[in-house]
């Protein structure tokens, strides 16, 4: 008992050795993201609690399979598992035989206009327009729109979860944002 | 494949942390992690390598014991 609580007060960069050496370790990692991860999958699913649960176990399954592999760069652990999320809700999508549709409610879409400086965002006929173009970027480029306006990431999250700097991150969103503006 | 639409309704209310730990199960997870990595457990007649050893085994039992006889 006492040992479990000790083990709960570990700092990732511990709890992430002693699961490199028995998995059962890997538990504490898991209480500790389980809420954060699910959340993001369940946004990026479009509010859908049955796959995003499941994408949430492939996503831990995914990191107990590889925590060898993981590398500490100084980054959070969080956002190393960010990284498997993206690419599972991925393989997801691509695995659908239909189109799924995501909801994007609308202050999110009201915020992605005025940072890409299109001025008319009030106007319905506009924001079908934008999410057509949106619907058109290819898919490591609606990934960070996705990260910095959907899931309102901040840039040196999104930073880390690349494993790039915060600049690069931003210069990134920005080129997409002037595609999108260039193109409305 | 994705698309996206916009939610003109009324903003969607967020899953409570209870609603979302519903779904957490570590023991499942472990279970799972198990499965994938142990060993697969083959049967004896299944496993050549195993099979000839105790057969090549059996045999030098077998001459031993009849030398031993003669």
């Amino acid at each position: 008992m006492f040992k479990r609580r000790k083990i709960a007060n570990l700092s990732d960069a511990d709890l992430v050795k002693l699961a490199k050496q028995n998995h059962k370790h890997f538990g504490v990692l898991y209480d500790r993201y389980f809420e954060q991860i699910f959340k993001f999958i369940y946004k990026r699913l479009g509010r859908d609690e049955e796959n995003s649960a499941d994408i949430t176990q492939q996503t831990f399954l995914k990191a107990m399979l590889n925590i060898a592999k993981y590398e500490n760069r100084g980054y959070h652990f969080s956002s190393w598992l960010y990284r498997i999320a993206i690419n599972e809700v991925n393989l997801f999508f691509r695995s659908l035989k239909n189109e799924k549709v995501v909801e994007i409610d609308q202050h999110k879409i009201v915020n992605l206009f005025e940072e890409a400086n299109i001025e008319v965002h009030s106007n319905t006929e506009n924001q079908d327009k934008l999410i057509q173009l949106l619907n058109e970027l290819p898919q490591d480029q609606i990934d960070l729109i996705e990260l910095r306006f959907f899931q309102e990431m901040n840039f040196k999250e999104i930073a880390e979860i690349y494993s790039i700097t915060e600049a690069n991150a931003k210069m990134k969103v920005y080129r997409i944002l002037e595609k999108l503006n260039k193109n409305f | 494949m994705r698309k996206f639409s916009v939610n003109r309704k009324d903003k969607q209310k967020p899953l409570s942390n209870d609603e979302i730990n519903r779904y957490k199960n570590f023991s499942q997870l472990s279970h799972e992690y198990e499965q994938i990595t142990k060993r697969p457990k083959k049967p004896l007649y299944q496993n050549r390598k195993l099979f000839l050893y105790l057969l090549l085994l059996g045999l030098i039992l077998y001459i031993l014991y009849i030398e031993s006889k003669k």
